[in-house]
């Protein structure tokens, strides 16, 4: 039984992930103290977003603006940050501002019951014509200063930055409240069947809508990670950053439908995706056959990741069943 | 049963009543039920059972009515609140997380939790180690054994329902209601539930058990309520009714033949049926079907039943099998070409292949021959599709305000209806139906069974599969008996009887 269960969809990601590293490693520089420093300085930010978003999946909802909503984040930290403002001033400001906007969708979403897809593509149109209309200069912030960058971009040992260290316990703090709290559990459960939550003294709504609040904290750490790392601030880069956060939680096993995937999952589906588009730079492919050729293996690292899995462990399960029945006969 | 009498009643239901816009579903209805007893309830579809059973779990008010809980009034807002209060349903369709562990499912929603730190006690995690040792308690009642961390998703239907009946053991439930808890289980899995029914009402666990299937009542049950059209009936001691006293309450007519065959004149084959076989599944069936005969399949559930006829009508690639239509070989690679030879096929499983249930009743009577109304350019001809609407609504009697009516909100017998309409809509010579009355009541089976003679009478052929045994006997000119995907036997209408069949089944 035990054995059964260490074949999950995460352990042949990892797999896939180590693999792929191994082979980086030795076709390229990926290996070196600067290909791994760089390596893990970019995939921290989706890390973050891609816990936020596998959350809001777990419900059987999306955020399509999760991407703007980060761009929102990093214009309110950079701003404050250029009036002297310290981290821990301009970080919960910026998760404020995340928690106030995917908290939005989230209202918009239980209360008039509009399915969330709809509502976060049109919020994610929205946000961006706010950028162009109401934001001086759509956003641009330049020349921000150390009080900003020091977090971003420092490194313990030279090595590690810290940006990777937060992303690493965000991912571990998730990990626990998915398996250890009501919280956790009533996210699988809503999103797995949600008259039966209803039957088991879930409020759908209401745990719908703390999820988005929590997605949207999740973005303000993700975005301020990402700003942090430049000495300027633009709204617009975070455009379409969705897509990457969204694919790194479907390639991690979480299901698109809601009610199944592991934290754990997310957190090596950022790091996939993020080592294709490293290959693709490392390969040296042009930017514009990059997305397509990530476009594809996405879908087919959701393939290998979710489907075939689901196939060995029908195999396997006939298998463990033969021997169980041989086992009632001695 | 007089010491029974003396017993207290533990939820008593006085003068219910509630309507709904345009339907009053349930008036001046009462029931007692006393502690430790398996109370039936029965009634055609649209009896009222469920309605009555939603108020008691809290999804509907009632508009007048008390329901007393041993002897204190009871107000639940939500079925949550009737599992606090001790009053746990299990539904027909599994309302367990498919992809969580047997444990999780058990404790959905009331986890077990302790301190995160012991001295901080504000904070709090689910404790696993002691909703363990709480499940296998559980399961130990039950008298069963199962891995608590297997995903529902692996287990059979019988399990779930056991894990179902775990899960409302876990908040302490007083009080169990079962609706159609044996609709998909095998015999053997019946025995085992009726096992722990049994286990736990000696335990003090008070059930109301709804069914439809009249001899599990003598089974289990010590007491029968009986509603018809949202009335109350008659309450009786089990021992005390027969099974034709319990029909008429239910249909309000003395039903003398349940099935009411007519004979049909039968002449030449039409369809004959060699050597099909799929490796595993099924193996060298041969069998012919006359014009204006009812041809019943009979044997266990999973001896290939569905599975010939699918592979007769091509949704099944068989290995090998010729097929003779009129005496002329035909080949069927789908279910198209199945149809365009008048081979029409009715599932068993009407939602999840057959009706297209948030569609109105027209277009799931119009949509497979949509061909035939609809001019070269695709666009369909609106009168032509009410016509055909019409006249089978009319046919088969199905009870819907018009043809806009939508399909999922028809009852269960006119849903089977409609997907019969649906089949008949395409002119079939061979219309073959799966476990056609599944499901569906009393009333609606016999006009289900008369459709099904009516059909015979006028030419067409049928092939009936069902495990329904009497109903096999009943509607059956020839019977054809299937063992391990094999035929195993075959008998003719004057020669059927119930042990006959068995015996070969089994």
């Amino acid at each position: 039984m035990q054995k059964r269960n260490w074949m999950t969809r995460e352990l042949v990601l990892i797999i896939i992930v180590v693999a792929f590293m191994l082979f980086l490693s030795v076709s390229t520089n990926f290996s070196s103290r600067s290909g791994i420093y760089s390596f893990m300085l970019d995939v921290s930010p989706t890390i973050v977003a891609a816990i936020a978003l596998a959350m809001v999946i777990f419900t059987g909802n999306i955020d399509i603006s999760a991407g703007t909503i980060s761009g929102f984040v990093a214009y309110t930290a950079g701003s404050l940050a250029k009036s002297g403002m310290p981290l821990w001033i301009f970080l919960p400001a910026g998760m404020l501002i995340g928690m106030l906007l995917a908290g939005l969708n989230g209202f918009i979403t239980v209360k008039f019951k509009v399915p969330s897809i709809v509502v976060t593509l049109a919020m994610n149109m929205v946000h961006i014509g706010f950028y162009a209309t109401f934001l001086p200069q759509s956003g641009w912030i330049e020349n921000l200063g150390t009080n900003f960058t020091w977090f971003g971009r420092g490194r313990f040992f030279e090595l590690i930055p810290y940006t990777f260290v937060g992303a690493i316990a965000v991912a571990i703090l998730f990990m626990f409240i998915m398996k250890y709290t009501k919280f956790g559990m009533s996210l699988y459960a809503v999103g797995g069947n949600r008259r039966s939550a209803v039957y088991s003294g879930i409020n759908p709504d209401r745990t719908v809508m703390k999820v988005f609040l929590v997605e949207g904290l999740l973005l303000g750490i993700s975005a301020v990670m990402k700003a942090t790392t430049r000495s300027e601030v633009m709204p617009s880069v975070f455009v379409g950053r969705e897509l990457f956060f969204i694919a790194a939680a479907l390639v991690g096993g979480v299901s698109i439908f809601g009610g199944v995937g592991k934290i754990v999952g997310a957190l090596f589906g950022a790091m996939l995706v993020y080592l294709l588009s490293i290959a693709m730079i490392y390969l040296g492919f042009q930017d514009y056959y990059q997305f397509a050729i990530q476009g594809g293996i996405i879908l087919i690292a959701v393939y290998i990741t979710v489907i075939d899995v689901e196939k060995m462990k029908k195999t396997f399960r006939r298998k463990k069943r033969h021997v169980i029945t041989t086992g009632e006969g001695e | 049963m007089d010491q029974t009498t003396n017993t207290k009643n533990i939820l008593k239901i006085e003068g219910i009543y509630k309507a709904f816009p345009g339907v009053q579903a349930l008036s001046d209805v009462h029931i007692e039920l006393r502690e430790s007893e398996v109370h039936a309830v029965c009634g055609e579809n649209g009896a009222g059972k469920s309605t009555l059973m939603k108020i008691i779990t809290g999804v509907h008010k009632p508009d007048e009515g008390t329901i007393l809980l041993q002897g204190d009034p009871l107000k639940v807002k939500d079925p949550n609140d009737a599992y606090s209060k001790g009053i746990a349903i299990i539904y027909q369709e599994s309302s367990l997380f498919p992809d969580l562990t047997v444990l999780e499912n058990m404790f959905m929603g009331h986890e077990i939790e302790k301190p995160l730190l012991p001295f901080f006690k504000k904070a709090s995690m689910i404790d696993y180690p002691a909703m363990r040792k709480k499940a296998r308690a559980i399961f130990n009642r039950l008298g069963m054994d199962l891995d608590l961390d297997t995903k529902i998703t692996n287990l059979g239907v019988a399990t779930k329902q056991m894990v179902e009946i775990a899960k409302a053991l876990s908040l302490d439930s007083r009080i169990l209601i079962l609706d159609e808890p044996t609709a998909a289980l095998t015999s053997k899995e019946v025995d085992t539930l009726f096992e722990t029914i049994k286990r736990i009402s000696g335990e003090g666990v008070s059930m109301l058990y709804i069914s439809h299937r009249l001899d599990e009542i003598f089974q289990i049950a010590d007491r029968v309520t009986v509603l018809r059209d949202g009335q109350y009936i008659n309450t009786e001691d089990v021992v005390n009714v027969t099974k034709p006293q319990l029909v008429s309450w239910m249909v309000g007519r003395d039903l003398d033949n349940l099935y009411p065959k007519e004979q049909a004149e039968i002449s030449d084959v039409i369809l004959d049926v060699r050597g099909m076989s799929q490796e595993g599944v099924i193996e060298n069936i041969g069998f012919t079907l006359k014009r204006g005969e009812i041809l019943g399949i009979s044997g266990l559930a999973g001896a290939g039943r569905t599975e010939m006829a699918q592979a007769l009508c091509g949704l099944r690639q068989a290995d090998s099998g010729t097929i003779y239509l009129n005496g002329e070989e035909v080949r069927i690679h789908d279910y198209r070409d199945a149809l365009d030879h008048g081979i029409a096929y009715i599932s068993e499983d009407r939602q999840k292949y057959s009706l297209v249930e948030p569609m109105s009743v027209k277009v799931n009577i119009t949509h497979k021959v949509q061909d035939r109304i609809s001019n070269a350019l695709g666009i369909i001809d609106e009168d032509k599709e009410n016509e055909i609407t019409e006249t089978y609504m009319n046919q088969l009697d199905i009870k819907a305000p018009d043809g806009e009516f939508i399909a999922e909100n028809l009852s269960g017998g006119n849903q089977q209806k409609l997907s019969v309409a649906k089949s008949l809509a395409v002119e079939p010579q061979i219309l073959i139906l799966d476990e056609p009355t599944r499901g569906v009541d009393v009333g609606a089976k016999s006009e289900i069974h008369r459709i099904i003679s009516r059909l015979a009478k006028a030419g067409k052929s049928i092939i009936l599969i069902s495990s329904d045994l009497p109903e096999i006997l009943g509607m059956s000119d020839r019977v054809i008996i299937i063992k391990q995907g094999s035929v195993v036997g075959e008998l003719m209408r004057n020669e059927l009887s119930q042990e006959k069949i068995l015996e070969k089944a089994l």
